[in-house]
């Protein structure tokens, strides 16, 4: 079923490909191929493993129930909320938030998870940014 | 002897004190992330390479810490193999056959000792092999034209279709995706913007760091938060670690046996560490017939065999990626990708323009592989110690690494947000079983396949007949269909005599 699905969505995506690389204005091109070409055969290619796919879709065998959907939309979000602060709040502050509900989600007590969160992202800022010297933002809270 | 003048230069460069300290650091995070399940080598690459790019290492150096990473892992996979039961990574999986049996009457710490053994003999082996094999190869790759890397991508592409993954089909798609996203960005030929969507940070190309890192490591979260559950894996005690010389007297001829067909797997293009390991453990039960009713409880040879195998394709694998610059594995794709945002393209003539680079990384590999033996000796008990790290507190540290490695190449926000959508969609690709190396492959190679195939057909005015030009094509060509029809005629057989189902091709996943 899934893998119906998605490769419906490839053949529609393939179609889009070709047409899209047909569609590019080339002013001058100096080889026989030019930057068409070479997008055109690799959608035509998907197109036809897709079609193939399509056809015969492997047996699905991923059946997650609500409570692991719920995690996964709860990682994806958290990893969202990360890159959403990251620059804004800075390193410090995301890293503090983010790494708190990752504790927590693989199973660590709220406070010990916010304690060893803020553990790792004070020791992280310093040992990032002073010593790899890394490009570590420092966010609103340090004046950065 | 000329091999000796290059080695020489290799190892003045492997053993430059900050060249030897990264080794000494790439095998240490080697073994550990091998050895912790659910990171395998290409996460542990993929996390580390956006780091050792922003702190600014020379190529060589970065590649000498992430080839480091990449066989240290091979080393690290087996010990929770041997004590949980659990691979650290795919190449590991056929060490649980034996491994875990021993561990369980009490010999973890032979097992240990000796698995560690088998693995430093496959390495350097396998890099005797190497030493040998990649100046021929590339003398022979230096004669390539054109039309010969188009059909040499074709066939790497071919091998990995059938050899990898759950479907030939499936691969191929992940090849193609692969493909189409390394034509997103400016044309080199035109300067034509091609599927750029009006984005900015598109135009010089998707970035390979955040594909890689958003399909591998931020998937592997997902996968990790899906599969999670309150773990209470208990070790088995390791008990006393020593290697006896019966029991290397008895795996002789195991380990040189399963380091040549490791080798020889990890030197074709795509197939890497699983599958070297399962062919040579079925390899070395054949062998045994007739003595081979304690395979699967523990038979020190059903033990050695993987190990070897699994190690010596590391460096087989490289072989390729440094003569031909077509990666033998996932993991060396990435390191090949490392090695272009440094602007180096590897192929022929690497060895001659930058021999600090090709023989460097070989003579850090011998380095480093004595530097592992130490460290899966008498420091074993220290990564047994680390194998109870909590997923609760490692999983926000890998998180924090790969926002900061991403973010600190150009420090535009917009990539962490492309990272987690790449590893959402890494992850639906993961669960409908398309494996991820393929897709890395593509991306990797996308550019040089074009790039060729444009070159031989200006050279013919358009004539698709010029990629079938000469002897070296011809070989090309039927080495490409042999890979094709392979695959099929050994299943055939085997099913005629139905030999043991231990090596099922959906272990076989990324490396």
């Amino acid at each position: 079923m899934y893998d119906r699905i998605f490769a419906g969505t490839l053949l529609l995506l393939s179609g889009l490909i070709a047409w899209t690389a047909v569609g590019f204005d080339v002013p001058f091109q100096y080889e026989p191929l030019g930057p068409k070409a070479f997008p055109v055969i690799l959608s035509i290619l998907m197109a036809l493993t897709a079609g193939w796919l399509l056809v015969k879709p492997s047996r699905n065998d991923w059946h997650p129930d609500r409570s692991v959907l719920m995690k996964l939309l709860a990682g994806l979000a958290t990893m969202t909320l990360y890159a959403v602060l990251f620059e804004s709040a800075g390193f410090i502050v995301a890293t503090f938030l983010v790494g708190t509900v990752f504790s927590w989600l693989f199973g660590e007590k709220p406070w010990r998870a916010a304690a060893y969160s803020l553990a790792l992202s004070l020791c992280g800022y310093f040992l990032l940014k002073d010593l790899l010297q890394l490009n570590v933002p420092a966010g609103a809270l340090l004046g950065g | 002897m000329e091999i000796f003048n290059h080695l020489a230069t290799g190892f003045s460069v492997a053993l430059a004190p900050m060249n030897l300290i990264l080794v000494l650091v790439g095998c240490f995070v080697g073994t550990l992330i091998g050895s912790l399940p659910g990171i395998g080598p290409i996460n542990g690459v993929a996390i580390l390479l956006p780091l050792a790019y922003a702190m600014g290492f020379p190529p060589e150096s970065a590649l000498i810490l992430l080839a480091g990473v990449y066989y240290g892992a091979e080393y690290g996979g087996r010990i929770s193999s041997i004590l949980l039961n659990v691979p650290g990574d795919a190449g590991a999986i056929m060490t649980t056959l034996d491994g875990f049996p021993m561990s369980k009457r009490g010999e973890g710490g032979r097992a240990l000792a000796l698995s560690a053994v088998s693995s430093f003999a496959g390495s350097i082996g396998a890099l005797l092999l190497m030493v040998i094999s990649a100046p021929l190869l590339s003398q022979l790759a230096i004669q390539f034209g054109p039309s010969e890397y188009v059909l040499l991508m074709i066939f790497a592409f071919t091998c990995l279709a059938t050899m990898v993954g759950s479907r030939p089909v499936k691969t191929l798609v992940g090849v193609l995706i692969g493909l189409l996203l390394a034509t997103v960005g400016v044309d080199s030929g035109t300067g034509v913007l091609r599927f750029t969507m009006g984005i900015p940070n598109f135009f010089d190309g998707v970035d390979f760091l955040v594909v890689v890192i958003g399909m591998f490591a931020i998937s592997e979260v997902l996968a990790l938060l899906e599969q999670w559950a309150r773990n209470d894996l208990s070790i088995t005690p390791v008990g006393r670690s020593f290697v006896s010389f019966a029991d290397l007297m008895k795996v002789k001829w195991v380990v040189l046996r399963s380091t040549i067909i490791g080798f020889l797997i990890g030197v074709l293009p795509g197939t890497g560490a699983s599958i070297a390991s399962a062919v040579a453990y079925g390899t070395e039960k054949r062998f045994a017939e007739g003595d081979n009713s304690q395979f699967g409880n523990g038979d020190i040879r059903g033990l050695a065999a993987p190990e070897a195998a699994n190690n010596a394709s590391a460096a087989g694998s490289m072989v390729p990626m440094l003569t031909l610059g077509i990666p033998g594995s996932g993991t060396t794709a990435i390191l090949l990708g490392a090695l272009m945002m440094f602007n180096i393209t590897p192929g022929p003539l690497l060895f001659e323009q930058q021999p600090q680079i090709a023989w460097g990384l070989i003579a850090s590999m011998f380095v480093g592989n004595l530097a592992l033996l130490v460290m899966n000796l008498p420091m074993i008990g220290i990564f047994v110690r680390l194998l109870s790290i909590r997923q609760a507190y490692l999983v926000p540290v890998i998180v924090m690494l790969t926002f900061v490695g991403i973010y600190s190449i150009h420090g535009d926000s917009f990539d962490l947000y492309f990272m987690v959508l790449l590893g959402l969609f890494g992850f639906l690709l993961r669960k409908l079983h398309f494996s991820l190396a393929p897709v890395i492959l593509g991306l990797v190679l996308g550019e040089v396949l074009e790039e060729n195939l444009r070159r031989a057909l200006s050279i013919s005015g358009g004539d698709w007949s010029i990629l079938l030009n000469g002897p070296m094509t011809y070989t090309l060509a039927t080495a490409t269909l042999v890979a094709l029809l392979a695959p099929g005629l050994w299943r055939l057989w085997k099913k005629s005599r139905r030999a043991d189902g231990a090596v099922d091709r959906k272990l076989v996943e990324e490396e």
